[in-house]
């Protein structure tokens, strides 16, 4: 019998639908649809300008808007060959991590209702709060930012900025400590998200899951460290993974990774603001034209982000590609929902993260 | 191995035109059509590249050119003195009527959904996939849109 | 002065003026009407006739009681909750009304916009039963009508069957049933085929796995339950809550308390309350309409009156299951002499009701088939250990004492 959690569906977070294969309650085969949300990015960004287009990736993964400019801003400056200024990574560093941390909290918040704890969403929600108006204070804006730029960032940061991120930081770890206790180290919170969604290493890496997802079966990968970009090489900070077993990850590990990564976005943010220089924040010289091709790749909440722009001499993009980590994490869904219950299917599907914004383009 | 050394073994394949290194670990390489899948298979058996990263779909007019990404995550190529994972990639040429290619969805089940994609919005297809069939835009859908030559009036009526 | 005797008293007068005026009027009225006008009228003259009136009164006392404590209910659940979510509730009552007109006359002060409306909330609950009410009642297409509408009134009849049933204190009971636990017992039964039903009629795949996955969850937790409350029916002798608060009483320990029943029965104390909460489904057994992969469970197709008199029936079974816990092992209505038995017990129910209010709102939900598996590997043994202490300690200690103490033996 073929259910289908169609697009109107509370739990799936985004517009997709998710049609499973039952017998009885176990779960025989599952077949994802896409193509809700397709709003034609890639076509969009072949008229517009190399610098208009950072609109329009703000809006590809809406809860974590900066990382996709920032995928955009690299492969364009790869092109274009400008080399930002030092305090332009600095500042855009401080704010990735802030993207991170926000996304995070996100996931959190839609993960916990999946698993019926309503008040675990509005405590990580009222995080959220914490870090969005931290993030409108240099950009403005709450969710959609505009604020990385090729070639650098838009304006400085505020004054006392440092300030209150670090009252912010220093509030937030607390709250980390309070949020251990309540769900980690609750037994219903055990009981129903492990053994539960188990794949193992080897397999993701075929299947194209990287990311957290990843990192949850133990495997010590991760773009900021193996094929870094901005300033992360000149910080000291530690990929993070766990695994339920040798080789394998399940929900609970893919849950902790994240609280993990947490952590440690807080302490990269603390040791940016130490080491951050002064100077301009923008490239003097932006060129408006460019030929050739050029691909970057960053560390999106999510997964591996990779655009790939080719240019022909004009001032717009020829064929502008965009690689979400979530498209194939997606299609492989058959092989972590085979063989568990229709009940886990909130808690599985929610433990891999899941935007459809970035994933329909 | 060094990524030096893959270089030199990779580029004496046969259906390679052109090697390139770009930024220090990414290889580049230029493809014939014929014969591709082979030089897949040693890829992945012989060199460790289990992640397919992304394959697009470029429409040069006028020839279609499909650009493949792949990673090696677990080290297996590297790079002298850096921690970077050393990156392939791989371009092949299509021709413009019938663009066909084999497919490599079983090799790597990360690219089936990228060359169901690219089938969608290009219109490129891949012999011997599972299940070609269109992924973003819903079924009954004429036309390739990302095409350079796609004209939105002529398929609206059909819409 | 029991409830009783209040209500006969109110009979008689209703009797005596009102009622029987009335049918001695008809009587000479409609020729086709006017036998049993008359005799209706003979009948309500009649001792058995005034008891009749007399329970009639005192059932619906009791329903409106019982009602009056569901509104409370509900508005400390949801007070609670939200305070333990860091936010303030439903603030919509009368105090809103003179704000309301404030702002339409124009003299509201100036931080009136920081404050929105604050009160206590209590008229939520009101402009919530007027905004279901207001709603369309929608049937499904394909669905079966008869059965659609019999389900909900299968379920919330016998859980209002259940507010009249047992007795706030033993002089303010609106049944007198000797076997009074096992009627509630009985009719919180009833509520799978309510259940079933309504899963069943709606026509959708969502709705059916739910009212099935409800009904074995309900089915599978009767038998600890049951068997948690046998000690205590073994220790007291009787079905009767009026006997069973009692015997709490006798009993004494440390200064002269009462020992209730909750400490020499510890271990059916936990089976039961954890059953309860299962039988009555809520959190975290309540994975049969969950919002997350079920969309509401067995409720889904359901709109407008039909929707909320389940969810008002859920919380009624929520209160009679407190109140059962409280006769059964919290003593009752006993405590010390100032304050009325009848305000004791609903101390102790609303106590327990917030013990459970706290539990639902910190802990996720648990998926059904390790609801089954806990209901019939770890509760039903543990019950059954229950019932062999309480026979240990009912038949066997007093001979075993006899016997040790004898001059012969020691």
């Amino acid at each position: 019998m073929w259910i289908s959690m169609g697009p109107q569906h509370p739990m799936t977070h985004g517009l997709w639908t998710l049609k499973v294969k039952v017998d009885g309650e176990t779960i025989v085969d599952a077949d994802p649809e896409l193509g809700y949300l397709h709003r034609s990015v890639e076509k969009m960004g072949e008229r517009r300008k190399y610098f208009m287009n950072t609109t329009l990736t703000d809006r590809l993964c809406y809860a974590s808007s900066t990382t996709w400019t920032h995928c955009y801003a690299l492969s364009v400056e790869e092109l274009m060959d400008v080399e930002v200024p030092q305090r332009a990574q600095y500042i855009r560093t401080i704010m990735l991590e802030l993207q991170r941390l926000a996304s995070h909290l996100m996931w959190a918040g839609a993960y916990m209702p999946d698993l019926g704890h309503i008040t675990g969403a509005l405590y990580f929600w009222r995080d959220r709060e914490l870090f969005l108006n931290l993030l409108e204070l240099p950009s403005g804006s709450r969710l959609l930012y505009n604020y990385i730029r090729i070639g650098g960032v838009k304006r400085d940061l505020p004054d006392g900025f440092e300030e209150k991120t670090e009252r912010i930081l220093k509030l937030f770890e607390q709250r980390l400590d309070e949020y251990a206790d309540l769900f980690e180290n609750s037994k219903i919170f055990r009981m129903r998200t492990e053994d539960v969604g188990k794949f193992t290493a080897s397999q993701a890496q075929n299947l194209g899951i990287t990311g957290p997802n990843l990192r949850g079966c133990g495997t010590k990968f991760d773009l900021r460290e193996h094929d870094t970009y901005e300033i992360y090489e000149e910080i000291d900070w530690e990929i993070q993974t766990r695994e339920a077993g040798p080789g394998y990850g399940d929900c609970f590990s893919r849950y902790m990774v994240r609280i993990d990564e947490m952590r440690e976005s807080i302490s990269i943010i603390r040791d940016c603001f130490k080491k951050m220089p002064s100077g301009p924040t923008m490239a003097s010289n932006v060129p408006v034209r460019a030929t050739g091709e050029a691909f970057r790749r960053t560390e999106d909440p999510r997964g591996e982000a990779l655009m790939y722009v080719v240019g022909d001499g004009s001032d717009r993009p020829y064929r502008w590609k965009i690689k979400s980590p979530m498209f194939t994490t997606i299609s492989a869904c058959p092989y972590y929902l085979k063989g568990y219950k229709v009940a886990d299917i909130p808690a599985i599907m929610g433990s891999i993260d899941i935007c459809i914004g970035e994933t329909d383009k | 191995m060094e990524i030096k050394s893959f270089m030199q073994k990779l580029s004496s394949h046969k259906g390679i035109t052109e090697v390139g290194l770009i930024r220090k670990s990414v290889v580049k390489f230029n493809l014939e059509k014929e014969g591709s899948k082979d030089f897949f298979i040693r890829l992945k058996d012989d060199f460790g590249f289990e992640h397919c990263s992304l394959i697009s779909a470029i429409d040069n007019q006028p020839q279609f050119e499909l650009v493949y990404h792949f990673s090696a995550i677990n080290g297996s190529v590297f790079v002298k003195d850096s921690s970077a994972a050393v990156m392939a990639e791989i371009h092949i040429f299509l021709e413009r009527d019938t663009p066909t290619v084999d497919s490599i969805s079983d090799l790597w089940f990360g690219a089936n959904w990228h060359e169901r994609e690219a089938f969608d919005l290009m219109g490129i297809y891949f012999i011997g996939h599972p299940d070609l069939r269109r992924v973003l835009l819903p079924e009954g859908f004429a036309g390739h849109p990302l095409r350079k030559d796609y004209v939105y009036e002529i398929h609206e009526e059909e819409w | 002065m029991s409830l009783f005797s209040v209500c006969r008293l109110m009979a008689e007068w209703t009797a005596q003026y009102m009622l029987i005026p009335i049918f001695n009027f008809q009587e000479g009225l409609f020729p086709p009407f006017s036998n049993p006008a008359g005799s209706v009228a003979d009948w309500l003259g009649t001792d058995g006739g005034l008891d009749t009136l007399a329970w009639a009164y005192a059932v619906n006392i009791a329903f409106a009681v019982g009602m009056t404590n569901l509104i409370l209910v509900i508005h400390l659940e949801r007070k609670i909750a939200a305070r333990i979510q860091d936010r303030r509730g439903p603030m919509l009552s009368f105090r809103s009304f003179r704000e309301l007109g404030e702002d339409l006359a124009g003299t509201a002060p100036s931080w009136r916009f920081k404050q929105n409306y604050t009160g206590i909330g209590i008229l939520q609950n009101m402009a919530d039963g007027i905004k279901a009410i207001t709603k369309e009642l929608i049937v499904p297409a394909k669905a079966d009508k008869f059965l659609f509408t019999m389900g909900p009134i299968i379920f919330i009849s016998s859980s209002v069957f259940l507010l009249v049933l047992f007795p706030l204190s033993d002089r303010f009971a609106a049944s007198s049933a000797p076997a009074g636990l096992m009627v509630i017992m009985a009719a919180f039964s009833i509520a799978p085929i309510g259940v079933l039903t309504s899963g069943w009629a709606s026509n959708n795949k969502y709705s059916m796995i739910g009212g099935m996955r409800s009904a074995a969850q309900l089915m599978s937790y009767e038998i600890p339950l049951l068997l948690s409350m046998a000690g205590v029916f073994l220790l007291a002798g009787s079905f009767d809550p009026v006997v069973i608060v009692e015997q709490q009483q006798e009993s004494t320990w440390l200064f002269g308390l009462p020992m209730w029943n909750f400490i020499p029965q510890f271990i059916g104390f936990i089976v039961f309350m954890i059953c309860i909460l299962a039988e009555v489904e809520r959190v975290p057994f309540d994975l049969p309409e969950a919002e997350a992969e079920l969309v509401e469970g067995w409720t889904t197709e359901y709109s407008g009156i039909r929707y909320m008199l389940f969810l008002a029936a859920e919380y009624i079974r929520g209160f009679a299951g407190a109140a059962v816990a409280t006769i059964l092992f919290l003593g009752g209505w006993a405590g010390p002499w100032p304050v009325p038995p009848e305000i004791w017990f609903l101390l102790k129910v609303y106590l327990i009701l917030i013990f459970w209010i706290f539990i639902r709102w910190s802990v996720p939900r648990i998926r059904t088939d390790q609801i089954l598996e806990l209901g019939w590997k770890k509760l039903l043994p543990l019950s059954l250990i229950n019932i062999l202490i309480v026979i240990f300690m009912v038949e066997i200690y007093p001979y075993f004492i006899e016997i040790v103490t004898l001059p012969e033996v020691f």
